[in-house]
């Protein structure tokens, strides 16, 4: 039998401790009345439409530990990098407590588990590390169950060299394993965020950065010395879209990470096209137009280079178009409702009718932007600005359920301001752009237990997109 | 060099000299005589060349003047059509102040039928920066109606919209954010004709 989930048996047991969440107001949900005034939060005025109430989801994850992993033939230092990586991912995976400080006598050959389960751990990491094929390594990594006393799962997976600049990923790639093998869900560690910002030691223009998962590995993609818009991922986590003024005009381009090429991703149509989104087929794209010509969302076929389309019932204003995972419907925002105002809608992708997907109560319309369909199809993730649109400067990351039509929300920041959420592929964590009192930066968010951490401090980033899984079991894409 | 005993010398000869000279004859009085055929050509030669000088200068002066006016003119007009205007928040809505500076650039439209311009709209850094672009692009394209919706031609303007990416005042305050509010003109053709043109 495969668990799905270990909470159910670490509830039994005797040394079970209590993981509560970082900032226990977190989430916040709509319409389910629970205790928890507490946090003092600053009294800000609400946003339209959303009556918060707060609720604490407690949350027991399990304790699991590394054993300092064996090394053949390789210096102990690539051992200690290994097991960091992997302790930060599984941290970050927000499934689990890492222990950490393990005693000198865990180490060595075989495994313990009466040791093990006095130093209170659920789940143990072991592994060797070894010169692999081609010089790379290869490394085999056992998962313990400390609870039951056996070995849960094994497998021998290739890294590149320490040196390759894949190594990183790679490494990530196996604690995305090891969280499987726990859980029975992929973890998200081999991903990387690409979003833009002004460059370092420059004074104007945005160009296009990406990040590894843990905040590691933040490079510079574009020196244009321009305006980068909207990056997007491809499906495949090969390509970029995205616009730029760097020819003097706003254009669509597509960058691939492979070779550095660049190339003009819709060369026909008038107007000013941005905000570029990939078709789950990724041959399709769907984009804005505003300006001059004829104004609204339009797809495009990319592979064949042809095909621009106007969506039938888009309107002028309408931005920020996204596929729904199956491709079959968008996600938008429109200021169709009369006022300025602009709203999340979903709308069939071959055209048709749009339905407000964002709270709208008449007379107090909110201003609700930037939204994301989770990568599982159920939820959609977009900003609401806080207090009417006359003061909307400060905006919170909010979650809806498609089908519930905005009535149910999950709030998932309280401080600060906070923009542009994307998901990650495993349809639980959420990237955006936050600002607080201490600067602004890239944040990434947990939607079960709120957890919030900083993934790239100091930097004011827009527009953060979270890649497709970039490697599995040791295998870079 | 000055030498007193040579000075002293030559004062002596010239004395002497005088002294031995016959009395000269009274002088006849000079026959009056005009101008000579010769003089009054090369006379009428240079009157002729002050007079195509004096002319040039003038000519010259004119040209420079009407330079410098055409030179002033232009760039009143380009003033004139530069002239950012600015808007209420999350509005394209032309405000009367707005609308007092398009109908002045209108006047230089209408009488420089080569003028083109490209209207770039911005918008202050509340609300995200997709929405923005939209909001931007809907400043400008009002302002382009401003001048279609009189009568100019619809070929003559361009738009394009910056959102929020390029603010002029850097702060997160009001004032900051009305002067990001705005559209910048761009004159893309027929900036060389605007000292010439009527009106």
């Amino acid at each position: 039998m495969k668990r799905s989930s270990s909470s159910p048996r670490i509830n039994s047991r005797k040394h079970r401790e209590r993981w509560s969440v970082a900032h226990t107001c977190l989430p916040v949900l709509l319409t389910v009345a629970a205790p928890c005034a507490a946090a003092g939060q600053e009294n800000e005025t609400a946003i339209p439409g959303v009556d918060l109430h707060s609720v604490i989801e407690e949350r027991d994850v399990p304790p699991i530990a590394i054993r300092p992993l064996a090394v053949l033939g390789e210096d102990a230092g690539l051992a200690r990098e290994i097991e960091g990586i992997i302790a930060r991912d599984l941290d970050y995976s927000d499934r689990f407590r890492v222990r950490d400080s393990l005693p000198a006598e865990f180490a060595g050959e075989g495994v313990q588990y009466a040791l093990w389960e006095q130093f209170a751990v659920d789940w143990l990491v072991t592994g060797t590390i070894e010169p692999g094929t081609g010089g790379g390594l290869s490394f085999a990594v056992e998962l313990h169950d400390i609870v039951f006393g056996s070995l849960k799962a094994k497998a021998t997976f290739p890294l590149p060299a320490r040196d390759h600049p894949d190594f990183r990923l790679a490494v990530h790639s196996v604690s995305d394993a090891v969280a499987e093998w726990v859980t029975g869900e992929r973890g998200v560690a081999a991903t990387r965020i690409v979003f833009r910002m002004q460059a370092f030691g420059e004074t104007s223009g945005r160009e296009i950065y990406i990040v590894d998962f843990d905040g590691e590995n933040l490079r510079r993609l574009t020196w244009d010395r321009s305006i980068a818009t909207s990056p997007a991922w491809s499906p495949d986590g090969m390509r970029i879209a995205y616009g730029s003024f760097k020819s003097g005009f706003p254009l669509l381009y597509e960058l691939n990470l492979d070779d550095g090429q660049d190339r003009l991703l819709v060369p026909e149509g008038r107007g000013q096209p941005d905000m570029p989104a990939y078709h789950p087929d990724g041959n399709t794209i769907v984009f804005a137009i505003v300006g001059d010509g004829p104004e609204g969302l339009f797809t495009y076929k990319i592979r064949d280079g042809c095909c621009l389309k106007r969506l039938d019932g888009s309107r002028p204003k309408d931005v920020s178009p996204s596929f729904s995972p199956d491709g079959e419907m968008l996600i938008l925002t429109s200021p169709r409702l009369g006022s300025a105002t602009p709203q999340v809608y979903k709308q069939p992708a071959g055209g048709g009718d749009a339905e407000l997907v964002s709270p709208y109560r008449y007379g107090e319309g909110g201003y609700f932007t930037d939204p994301d369909w989770s990568p599982c199809g159920d939820r959609i993730a977009f900003a609401g600005g806080i207090g009417g649109r006359r003061q909307a400067n400060r905006f919170h990351i909010l979650v809806a359920d498609v089908e519930g039509g905005g009535n149910r929300l999950l709030q998932l920041t309280r401080e600060g301001n906070n923009e542009d959420p994307s998901w990650a592929s495993n349809c639980r964590h959420i990237v955006f752009q936050g600002t607080r009192s201490y600067g602004s930066g890239v944040f990434i968010v947990d939607t079960v237990t709120g957890r919030t951490r900083l993934l790239v401090p100091n930097v004011k980033a827009e527009d953060p997109d979270w890649s497709p899984i970039l490697a599995e079991n040791g295998v870079v894409r | 060099m000055f030498n007193p005993r040579l000075v002293l010398a030559a004062f002596a000869t010239v004395v002497l000299a005088a002294a031995c000279r016959p009395e000269p004859p009274p002088p006849a009085t000079p026959e009056p005589t005009g101008p000579t055929p010769a003089e009054i050509e090369a006379q009428r030669v240079a009157d002729s060349i002050a007079a195509a000088e004096a002319a040039k200068r003038e000519d010259e002066r004119q040209a420079q003047q009407a330079q410098r006016e055409m030179e002033q003119r232009a760039r009143a007009a380009r003033e004139t059509l530069g002239e950012m205007v600015y808007f209420d928040y999350d509005e394209s809505v032309l405000t009367s102040e707005t609308t007092d500076k398009l109908r002045a650039k209108l006047e230089v439209l209408r009488g420089c039928p080569s003028v083109r311009l490209r209207m770039e709209g911005h918008a202050d850094e509340r609300g995200t920066s997709e929405y923005n672009i939209a909001l931007g692009s809907e400043r400008a394209q009002s302002v382009s109606e401003f001048f279609t919706g009189f009568g100019l031609a619809g070929a003559r303007f361009a738009t394009v919209s910056y959102g929020e990416e390029r603010p002029i005042s850097q702060g997160s305050n009001e004032a900051a954010w009305a002067r990001n509010r705005r559209v910048e003109f761009v004159i893309t053709a027929g900036g060389n004709d605007l000292g010439r043109c009527q009106g």
